[in-house]
């Protein structure tokens, strides 16, 4: 792809641009994460970047962090080429980056989190870091409810956000990248980070927001560039460009299927005559925030209910609970009558339920174990069954598409979004009474998020009450029968999702506010 | 009952100048753990510095030489210890175990010309202001200056910690070297300058033990002090200011098993010698029945259990 100035330089070609990128290239072994990628932002503009996980846009603002120096190409700052090599140096530079974990110690204060990478912080903090309060000005005015004493860890996602975003705002930064950074907000939260983003870019900084959610577009972005497998797919003014044109740009030909442009399958249909058949009854596990505290829900045979909220509601806690790995101190939970929930755990017992955990990287698969070993793992507990054969095994595999199909592959070495499909092709496999997810889609492409959802619909139709715990809304009113929230381990009734039912009306349950 | 009262005032203060160098010890491994390096060799820094800092005060004649002597002695280990840790990447508590075994071997060897060698004392409290003043003059008498100064270091240390941003950088190293490294600033220059600091004080808490406590050199003569005071760093839960408290434990059992004999208790010695332990397990696993104190824990540290 040539240079070419940005479509809304016209007229303003005298100014230099914040940030160019120039042919940049960057590879990691065999891998060309980015190919010959040039496009600049320019002061005061919002420049939304979107693509796919693993489009390499993420790589590519890292190529200016300085954390992966590019292999060739040029970047220019304010139209002087740097070649930074830490992040340090592109901070002295105005260049703040806000990532998807936040660059925050959780045990200590606002105050000392701020104060450590303020430059204006005095040897001598004084009393209660009185001294480094230059720190917290910005904090004040981006968010006066935080109490700068509060240990961070006790703040919500959306609130480290903001003192993150006030570090990097503390360093005089002129360019100010941000990776996902809706994926952990609440809908309101987004809305109030939208407002800041708008409020940045008045006041003259360079945004650069990554992300594949077209609502981040929408709601703040002038221009739009598209990456697809390490290229620019295409440019644009945001308001010029449709939500089908961007997709379209996103997946390239292989991508969009049938009505739905991200391919999810359509809700199914409950059968005539609902069977209670998962029943949770005043499930709890303890006092914590996040502990489930008296849940009480029915999902019925072939129906999916979503459970919307905020990561760290609980949701962890109530899955463990439902599938029986982690102690009820009251309540019981009931697959077809029969209590599967526990009271002390029996680790010889095995799980009654489909089980996708959060994480699977971490919770699904033993990493060091083949594909083979890790879809027997449920098998290894009942040792008289028989274990599949080694033609079954790679049938399986290439049936949920988990790539590469090689039984004796090691599990760990697998993507995000094929170990996921291996954790549900071991948990649906079967037929089974029922199937929890627990954050399903997280950190997956459009095409592996379509691939879960339609294994979630299969297992549906075939008679598995689902219970799906979820933070993408449109998601859950998209696919789910009833959505209940979670907050503070406690849950909402569950609502049908009807026409009536809004992101506001479950945004508000889910923060506890007003809708 | 004024006499009982007595007993726990006399026993008290004696608590303070048995317990002054564990204080010394505890605190300086707290400042390193705080910056996420554990030290299992400050007990070979506060064997070396009981052995160098003897050695001096015997040659001079002069104790402040010792503490000099013992402190810098501690330096040295502690810089062993880094080197292998921060420098080689070694595992902190295989390379805490070498520079303790080395501190034993050599000190044993060195030390069998200290044998039966006379010091003298740092000064002592008594005959000075303090003695005149009411009620705690008759106490105070009692101490040297080392326990104040072991106190003023406890409360510099605090101070250190939460009002500068040296002492701020320590503490973000602790938690995570990754994200001090993010903030601009180096993790491994705080935790070489807290594992000095901390190896200092081992050495200085040795020479007191050896030139001001006991005022002899004998073999082992730290008795595992300096282990214990790797558990009452996490008795103390990480924070200095816990340090003076949960040292002045150790030090009243140990008092006890000292004066309990005199005081008709009839016990095996042996029995009461291990006392002083006792209590620290005790109160190690009280400790951890009443707190979470992993939820204290500077978050790095946990990686070397990992």
């Amino acid at each position: 792809m040539q240079y070419s100035p940005s479509d809304n330089m016209a007229g303003t070609a005298a100014i230099v641009p914040m940030v160019s990128f120039r042919g940049v290239v960057k590879r990691f072994g065999a891998l060309t994460a980015c190919d010959d990628v040039s496009f600049d932002v320019a002061a005061g503009e919002v420049v939304a970047l979107l693509g796919e996980n693993g489009a390499g846009k993420s790589t590519l603002m890292k190529t200016l962090y300085g954390i992966h120096p590019p292999d060739a190409g040029q970047v220019l700052v304010e139209g002087h080429p740097v070649a930074f090599t830490r992040p340090a140096e592109a901070m002295a530079a105005g260049i703040g980056m806000v990532f998807q974990t936040f660059s925050l110690l959780p045990a200590l204060t606002v105050r000392d989190n701020l104060a450590m990478a303020w430059p204006g912080t005095p040897w001598f903090l004084g009393p209660q870091g009185r001294n480094a309060r230059g720190a917290l000005t910005r904090l004040a005015q981006l968010a006066p409810g935080i109490d700068p004493d509060a240990r961070l860890g006790t703040l919500s996602t959306g609130e480290q956000q903001l003192v993150e975003l006030t570090k990097v705002l503390n360093l005089s930064a002129r360019l100010v990248i941000l990776d996902e950074p809706t994926s952990v907000l609440t809908p309101a939260e987004a809305e109030r980070l939208y407002g800041l983003i708008r409020d940045l870019a008045a006041d003259g900084v360079a945004v650069v927001l990554i992300t594949h959610k077209l609502a981040d577009v929408e709601a703040c972005a002038d221009r739009v560039v598209v990456m697809r497998r390490g290229r620019i797919a295409g440019t644009g003014t945001a308001s010029a460009m449709t939500r089908a044109a961007i997709v379209a740009m996103m997946m390239g030909d292989t991508g969009v299927r049938g009505g739905d442009p991200r391919g999810l399958p359509p809700r199914p249909d409950l059968p005539a005559r609902p069977y209670p058949q998962l029943l949770l009854r005043d499930v709890t596990t303890g006092t914590a925030p996040a502990d489930a505290k008296g849940i009480t829900l029915t999902v019925n045979r072939g129906e999916i209910l979503g459970i919307a909220g905020v990561t760290g509601n609980g949701q962890t806690a109530l899955a463990e609970a439902v599938v029986g790995i982690r102690e009820l101190t009251a309540g019981e939970v009931l697959l077809d009558g029969k209590t599967i929930s526990r009271r002390r755990l029996e680790p010889r017992q095995p799980l009654a339920i489909g089980y996708v955990p959060e994480n699977p990287r971490e919770n699904g698969i033993v990493p060091g174990l083949s594909l083979a070993a890790n879809l027997a793992l449920r098998g290894i507990a009942r040792p008289r069954q028989h274990t599949m054969h080694p033609e079954q095994v790679t049938q399986c595999l290439t049936d949920y598409d988990v790539r590469p199909p090689d039984p004796g592959r090691a599990a760990g070495t697998l993507s995000g979004g094929n170990v996921q499909k291996l954790v549900i092709a071991r948990e649906t496999g079967e037929q089974r009474d029922a199937l929890l997810m627990v954050f399903p889609t997280m950190g997956l492409d459009i095409t592996a998020t379509a691939s879960v959802y339609h294994r979630m619909v299969d297992a549906a139709r075939a008679g598995a009450a689902v219970l799906w715990i979820s933070e993408e809304l449109d998601d859950l009113l998209e696919l789910a029968h009833r959505i209940a929230v979670i907050r503070d381990g406690r849950i909402s009734s569950g609502l049908p999702v009807t026409p009536q039912v809004t992101r506001a009306e479950i945004g508000a349950l889910m923060t506890g506010g007003q809708p | 009952m004024t006499e009982l009262a007595i007993v726990f005032f006399v026993w008290g203060f004696a608590s303070l100048a048995n317990a002054t160098p564990l204080i010394l010890v505890t605190l300086g491994e707290t400042l390193g753990q705080r910056t996420g390096i554990i030290n299992l060799g400050c007990e070979g820094g506060m064997l070396g510095g009981a052995c160098a800092g003897f050695g001096a005060a015997m040659a001079t004649g002069n104790p402040w030489l010792g503490m000099i002597a013992g402190a810098a002695t501690g330096i040295l280990f502690a810089a062993l210890h880094a080197a292998l840790v921060l420098g080689a990447r070694a595992n902190q508590l295989a390379s805490g175990i070498a520079v303790w075994m080395l501190a034993l071997g050599l000190t044993s060897y060195i030390g069998r010309a200290f044998v039966g060698g006379r010091v003298e004392a740092l000064p002592s409290l008594a005959g000075t202001w303090v003695s005149s003043l009411p009620l705690v003059g008759r106490g105070l008498e009692q101490l040297s200056v080392a326990a104040p100064i072991a106190i003023l270091l406890v409360l510099l240390a605090v101070w250190w910690l939460e009002r500068t941003r040296t002492g701020l950088s320590w503490r973000v190293a602790g938690e995570s070297a990754l994200i001090a490294s993010e903030n601009g600033m180096s993790p491994t220059r705080a935790r070489l300058s807290a594992v000095l600091v901390g190896g200092c004080l081992a050495g200085l808490g040795g020479a007191v033990l050896s030139v001001d406590y006991t005022q002899t050199w004998a073999n082992e003569i730290t008795k595992g002090r300096g282990l214990i005071a790797v558990g009452l760093v996490i008795v103390a839960r990480w924070n200095p200011r816990l340090v003076l408290p949960v040292c002045l434990l150790f030090g009243l059992a140990e008092t006890a098993a000292v004066r309990l004999p005199a005081m008709g208790v009839e016990m095996s010695s042996y029995l009461l010698s291990g006392l002083p332990y006792a209590v620290v397990l005790a109160a190690l696993v009280a400790n951890h029945l009443a707190f979470a104190p992993a939820a204290a824990m500077p978050a790095d540290l946990k990686k070397v259990f990992d």
